[in-house]
């Protein structure tokens, strides 16, 4: 009789689950777009009868149906658990919980994307700066496995011989160092980026690298909506969330943002409140990913202009040097193709030009055009 | 398809068992037959053609074989018939191996055909080589119903990767079976089993691998750490993979033969190819080895006979040389074993297990390289011969990232926990938790492994290429 009971239970619910989640996946509405994962996810194929001769069919259904699974979302947790938990896996996926900070691993050091990125930047050097009097500036921005992955036995590049690498590929750049003023708590536990309310410091040597002053006075102002970072998502842990906290003063109240992206230049906020009610909340930063913006300081005594070639980490501490030049213009050449550029920023007035980039880009640098 | 899939789990199982279920005692296979075509189609549509041609050339040889018994014409058509199935494999699994080594010779440029291997066709052809062969001997009758036929061909548990069920072995079972509780439990119960050993263990050690070999830190102990990771994948992969299919046999009413017995707790590599791929080894035993003579010739015949039987499992499981040299090497260790170390191997239980391992794991490095030069570079690297340094960050890392999987496949890969939960079954409250355990087991497994699937990319299946 017992046995007989364990063999119903384990027939009935085994069945139940496969039933129920296989009528459940057919009866559901598709599901376009991954919040959590910030990506379209696939769709199961439109049936065809030359598609399934041809095996079409069945390739994109095979491919579909992990994103259209009904409770996407659940599983991922609970693979990520598992991972962590029980299999006590050091990574998901590549990424990670140490510190109290959720990473993603950047190893090993890809020395074909360093050089790829270095000829990106003398190519910019050669065919617009050369023969202007701009001063030339590179900073490596390391990511925060600089500060948590050694540490708790992930792998970790190089930092220091990292730098040094990426400035002699660009020798022509004078190279200022930020790193020995970060530490793991300038950055949010959920993302990869820095937190801005941290960075003043950083800022300040940026300028004080480039020979011009710097006014640290800001007012701290908290958003207040919860900051869930790319990680977050991407991890399926469930940990706290992050606070952006963003800094003014009446010279950033002051300034007028100028985007050069697809269609005509429109003026923008600093900090663009719509996007921060977005699902990438960084993105309130100068509005996120654009190819050229321009801060222009109507405050600033005499011209003195920079050019900020840059990654998504200059968005956040370009406005805390917006009051020590007249103007700033951003170019990220994710988004624009670097022979282009030309078109659209003027060189000749260029007072300083500072190549300011993260570890993670220039180690994966072919997004750079 | 793959079982270890969203599609097969939730779509194409729920509709043939319900399908199954439902179906009339006598249309039952006929559901085998259509089901298992559709599993085929799923991932080869074109190539179902080829299989069904397999069909009709056993079906049609099989009843001519039978009428014209006792005369020469049986074995014509029996000899005709195995020539038509081996033409169909070599065409489409070795023509190219054959033509670049004809253009390596000759210094010729023949065009490669370039022609995808129809998945499975080693099992299959197989499998009808001993329907025919069996029914030339007399061994079982020839099967007047196609559809019966075509049910055991292309019965979609065995059908892509084994075990390779001999037609003899299912014969009544095809005709009649039983459905009862108990076996459909142990059923789903072994279907879970191989369904975790694939998707949490072999697949997360197939990933150890991928690293490894896209890494440039290859250092000596990374080196042994993806030897000895890819002999737990492959195991892992390959008897989950079997596990899931003597599953799905006893849910739709069928035994089939067990395809692995612990193989890594060996002290002999004879008796390693005796718990390793049972069915294959004793294929090649009972229809190439027992044919040439066996071990009842002289000694010469008989070294013979073991170096072409090696030389073809090596074959068969791929059409390139580090496959040959695979099977050979292992021609070569049966015959040490045979003539001289056997005898100390069996005194030893420590040593001649440590004997196995080392031999099995540098075995597997060569099945797995990608040509002998890879082999060869690989295992050289072990010894310390090109490799970038001793230990390194990577290795240690992966290390400690996969420690807890290696040791559960380690574990695993042992009787050890079939003998815990034997002895947990044997005590009255062991007995009783178990009727708990047992439902939670399979249903955790079932979410665990759909978090694995929705989440993951990682999903190959090394034996889909045989």
């Amino acid at each position: 009789m017992k046995d007989k009971l364990k063999y119903v239970i384990t027939i009935v619910l085994t069945s139940a689950l496969v039933f129920g989640f296989g009528a459940w996946f057919l009866l559901k509405e598709p599901t376009k777009y991954s919040e959590s994962e910030r990506r379209t996810l696939s769709l199961l194929p439109e049936f065809s009868l030359s598609d399934v001769l041809s095996g079409d069919f069945m390739r994109e259904f095979e491919e579909a149906s992990p994103d259209q699974f009904p409770l996407r979302d659940i599983f991922r947790s609970i693979k990520a658990y598992a991972s962590e938990y029980i299999f006590n896996k050091k990574d998901n996926n590549k990424i990670f919980l140490a510190d109290s900070h959720l990473s993603k691993l950047e190893y090993p050091e890809n020395p074909d994307m360093i050089q790829y990125a270095g000829e990106k930047f003398n190519y910019i050097y050669n065919e617009y700066l050369e023969n202007t009097d701009a001063d030339i500036y590179l900073s490596v921005v390391p990511d925060k496995n600089c500060f948590i992955a050694e540490e708790n036995g992930y792998l970790a590049l190089d930092y220091d011989k990292f730098a040094v690498r990426v400035s002699e590929q660009f020798s022509v750049a004078e190279y200022i160092d930020v790193k020995p003023l970060l530490d793991k708590d300038d950055y949010y536990t959920t993302d990869t980026h820095w937190r801005q309310e941290k960075i003043a410091d950083v800022a300040e040597t940026l300028c004080s690298g480039m020979g011009v002053g710097f006014d640290g006075n800001f007012r701290e102002n908290k958003l207040d909506i919860p900051f869930y970072g790319v990680y977050y998502n991407q991890s399926g842990l469930n940990v706290p969330y992050d606070e952006i906290i963003y800094l003014t003063n009446d010279v950033i109240d002051g300034c007028k943002i100028t985007n050069y992206d697809s269609g005509a230049p429109a003026d923008y906020p600093m900090y663009d409140m719509k996007k921060a009610q977005s699902a990438d909340a960084y993105e309130m930063f100068l509005s996120g990913t654009v190819a050229i913006s321009v801060i222009e300081n109507p405050a600033a005594k005499e011209k003195n202009e920079l050019i900020l070639f840059r990654d998504s980490f200059g968005s956040s501490i370009a406005p805390l040097m917006a009051g020590s030049f007249s103007k700033i213009t951003l170019v990220d050449i994710r988004y624009i193709a670097s022979s282009y550029i030309g078109n659209v920023v003027d060189f000749k007035n260029a007072d300083k030009v500072l190549f300011l980039y993260s570890t993670v880009l220039l180690n994966n640098s072919l997004a750079m055009k | 398809m793959l079982f270890s899939s969203i599609p097969f789990l939730y779509f194409f199982l729920p509709a043939v068992l319900l399908l199954y279920v439902i179906a009339p005692r006598a249309l039952k296979n006929s559901v085998l037959l259509i089901s298992g075509l559709v599993f085929y189609a799923w991932g080869e549509p074109r190539y179902v053609v080829v299989m069904a041609i397999s069909i009709i050339v056993g079906y049609v040889f099989g009843l001519l074989i039978e009428k014209f018994r006792g005369k020469k014409l049986s074995k014509i058509f029996m000899l005709l018939s195995v020539g038509i199935d081996l033409g169909l494999l070599v065409y489409f699994k070795y023509v190219d191996f054959f033509i670049d080594n004809f253009n390596n010779i000759t210094g010729l440029s023949v065009p490669l055909l370039k022609i995808a291997l129809p998945i499975g066709i080693s099992f299959y052809t197989f499998q009808i080589l001993s329907y025919t062969v069996d029914v030339y001997r007399g061994t079982v009758p020839a099967q007047k119903n196609p559809v019966t036929l075509g049910a055991y061909i292309t019965m979609f548990p065995q059908l892509i990767a084994g075990p390779i069920v001999r037609y003899s072995d299912v014969e009544k079972e095809l005709r009649h079976r039983e459905h009862t509780l108990k076996k459909t439990y142990e059923g789903i119960l072994r279907f879970c089993v191989g369904l975790g050993k694939k998707i949490l263990i072999a697949n997360a050690l197939g990933e150890l691998c991928e690293t490894f070999k896209a890494t440039d830190e290859k250092t000596v102990l990374f080196y042994w750490l993806y030897a000895v990771a890819f002999s737990l994948h492959i195991y892992f992969d390959f008897s989950g993979y079997s596990d899931m299919a003597i599953g799905l046999g006893k849910i739709f009413g069928f035994t089939f033969m067990e395809n692995f017995n612990y193989p890594y707790i060996s002290k002999s590599v004879t008796e390693f190819w005796r718990r390793w791929h049972i069915s294959l080894g004793q294929w090649f035993r009972d229809y190439v080895y027992i044919p040439l003579g066996g071990n009842r010739v002289s000694t010469v015949k008989h070294l013979r006979n073991i170096f072409v039987v090696w030389f073809l499992t090596g074959f068969w499981h791929g059409a390139d040389w580090n496959f040959i040299v695979w099977g050979l090497y292992f021609a070569v260790l049966l015959t040490i074993e045979k003539l001289w170390l056997g005898k100390y191997l069996a005194k030893s239980k420590v040593l001649s297990r440590v004997y196995v391992l080392f031999l099995i794991i540098i075995s597997f490095v060569i099945f797995n390289a990608a040509g002998m030069g890879e082999a060869l570079q690989y295992i050289g690297g072990m010894f310390g011969i090109g490799a970038v340094g001793f230990a390194g960050n990577e290795w240690l890392y992966y290390l400690t990232s996969y420690a807890f999987i290696l040791a559960v496949a380690a574990i695993g890969a042992t009787p050890v926990p079939k003998i815990i939960v034997g002895k947990l079954q044997d005590t009255k409250t062991g007995n009783v938790a178990m009727t708990v355990l047992s439902p939670v087991f399979a249903v955790i497994i079932i979410v665990l492994c759909t978090a694995y699937l929705v989440d993951g990319s990682f999903n190959p299946f090394l034996y889909f290429r045989f």
